[in-house]
């Protein structure tokens, strides 16, 4: 893994975190550090040559490689990235060190506010990803349910629809035509539950772009209210996926956390 | 300094006389207004998760016994919940219990909505029918059980009508108003309203009315209005379940 950071006019430093270790960081070319080891605190501390005081610090990620993170005296640095940074006002194309647009006077965004994209970019990627998963399920459970459906119709063939059915399900006593027709209904709605959860959840992925943090905060209320739903059917779907549960709620929490940290600083 | 600059990119100062002064001077990352508004987020997520935990509850109570008790205590836990959020920050929600004499236009406005909402809602509700999905009755349990009709309209229609009001268009909308813009905050408790029942394909006509009496809470700047339009609703769902 290779990052540049463009300090300023007159640094710029290097980092190349190797698959099995090896760190190695440069500032303008010349080696800082060469080691497996990263130093006190978790970071590698080493200083520009203005005298500066600059560290870099890895930092864990839920799912993919860590991220690293450069700061020269306390502040992040914003990463030299392969595409130019350019004014969202002007369209200028400006320096990554540049706290504001030299055409137009406006303020350059700050390391935070890249972090924090990131971090809404990733909620409303969870966002999609849990559409998907909602139209793969409910096409699933469909044909798992219509099949557990048809088997249980082929049962109940012959038996008068008015009498009553014997034992109780869900607590619920039935006539054997409401069976029937509960029966017949039930991979359907599999179906479509599924499929209205899987519609909100693009709209709200979509919605993302442009409002990211209603967006989240909804997708997360629907997602949590999705598994306590899933739940009073059959409390056992709570232990199911707890680890993509989790993740993916982490996911949307952090993303509410980085919008509005987004809306608060106007960025 | 790159060649066309008028701006200096590390303080934001005009760099020619005649250049006009940027609109934002300072890009101020409001670290206090962040906190503040997170924990408006925070409370609104309590509030959210309390009552959507006494439904989870009482979701798995349901299914091993079908009493009209559970929904009463069901009711009364909701009730505390919501009392207790809505006192937190009874300053704040003051001005939603005043009555204002409104506007002949406003009054027009809300008759309006009113009847829309009833209109679509029981197209909805008839398409469902007609499409022939099963749907559970309110007060099937209630009447098993051989309570009254003023019970059911008591614990169906009144009680939900108040405090959901309190809830999503009293405590939810206005915390979400001091955070969000209006609009976002109108649709954010619509949303979380509808998902609350706990009912997927009630989503779509939940969120209608969660968006009917967030406006005309909004249009009023009053609860009341909703809370009348929302017990008569249920009521006449109440009223409509019952054999004649």
């Amino acid at each position: 893994m290779d990052k540049t950071w463009e300090v300023d006019e007159a640094n710029t430093v290097k980092a190349h975190f190797g698959a099995f270790g090896k760190k190695i960081v440069a500032v303008n070319g010349a080696e800082v550090h060469n080691s497996r080891k990263m130093g006190p605190k978790g970071e590698i501390a080493f200083s520009l040559p203005d005298g500066r005081s600059a560290a870099l610090s890895l930092r864990k990620q839920f799912i993919g490689a860590p991220g690293i993170d450069l700061k020269v005296d306390g502040n992040l640095v914003v990463e030299t990235g392969k595409k130019p940074i350019k004014c969202a006002a002007c369209d200028t194309v400006a320096k990554p060190y540049d706290r504001f647009c030299g055409k137009c006077g406006k303020p350059m965004p700050t390391a935070e506010d890249y972090e924090n994209r990131k971090n809404v970019k990733a909620a409303t990627g969870a966002i999609k990803v849990l559409a998907v998963v909602f139209v793969i399920a409910g096409i699933a459970f469909f044909f798992i349910t219509k099949g557990a459906a048809d088997t249980a119709l082929v049962k109940l063939e012959g038996a008068d629809p008015a009498t009553t059915y014997p034992t109780p399900i869900g607590g619920q006593t039935y006539t054997v035509g409401a069976l029937r027709k509960q029966l017949a209904w039930e991979p359907w709605g599999v179906l479509i539950v599924n499929l209205i959860i899987a519609s909100i959840m693009v709209a709200l992925a979509l919605w993302g772009r442009r409002s990211p943090l209603p967006a989240v905060l909804i997708a997360t209320a629907t997602y949590a209210v999705v598994i306590a739903y899933a739940a009073i059917g059959d409390p056992a779907t709570l232990g199911q996926g707890l680890l993509m549960k989790i993740i993916i709620i982490a996911f949307l929490i952090r993303g509410i956390k980085a919008a509005l940290a987004l809306r608060t600083a106007g960025a | 300094m790159r060649s066309g600059t008028q701006f200096c990119p590390g303080c934001g100062e005009s760099l020619i006389p005649s250049a006009v002064a940027p609109e934002h001077r300072v890009a101020s990352v409001s670290r206090t207004r962040f906190i503040e508004h997170w924990g408006e987020l925070k409370r609104v997520g309590w509030l959210f998760g309390l009552l959507l935990a006494t439904s989870f509850v009482f979701g798995i109570a349901w299914r091993s016994a079908h009493s009209p008790w559970l929904s009463v205590i069901a009711s009364a836990v909701d009730a505390a919940i919501v009392l207790v959020a809505a006192g937190l920050r009874y300053r704040k929600l003051l001005f939603l219990f005043q009555l204002r004499p409104s506007g002949l236009r406003d009054s027009v406005v809300l008759i309006a909505i009113a009847f829309l909402f009833v209109a679509l809602a029981t197209a909805y509700f008839w398409v469902i029918e007609w499409l022939g999905v099963p749907m559970s009755s309110a007060t099937a349990a209630y009447t098993r059980a051989g309570w009254p009709l003023w019970s059911m309209l008591l614990l169906i229609s009144a009680m939900p009508a108040v405090f959901e009001e309190l809830a999503f268009r009293g405590v939810i909308q206005s915390t979400l108003e001091r955070v969000l813009n209006a609009r976002d905050a109108w649709l954010i408790q619509a949303a979380l309203f509808s998902v609350l029942h706990l009912s997927p394909l009630m989503f779509p006509s939940h969120f209608l009315m969660g968006l009917c009496f967030g406006y005309m809470r909004r249009r009023s700047r009053s609860i009341y209005p909703g809370m009348l339009l929302h017990a008569c609703w249920n009521a006449l769902v109440v009223l409509q379940e019952l054999p004649a």
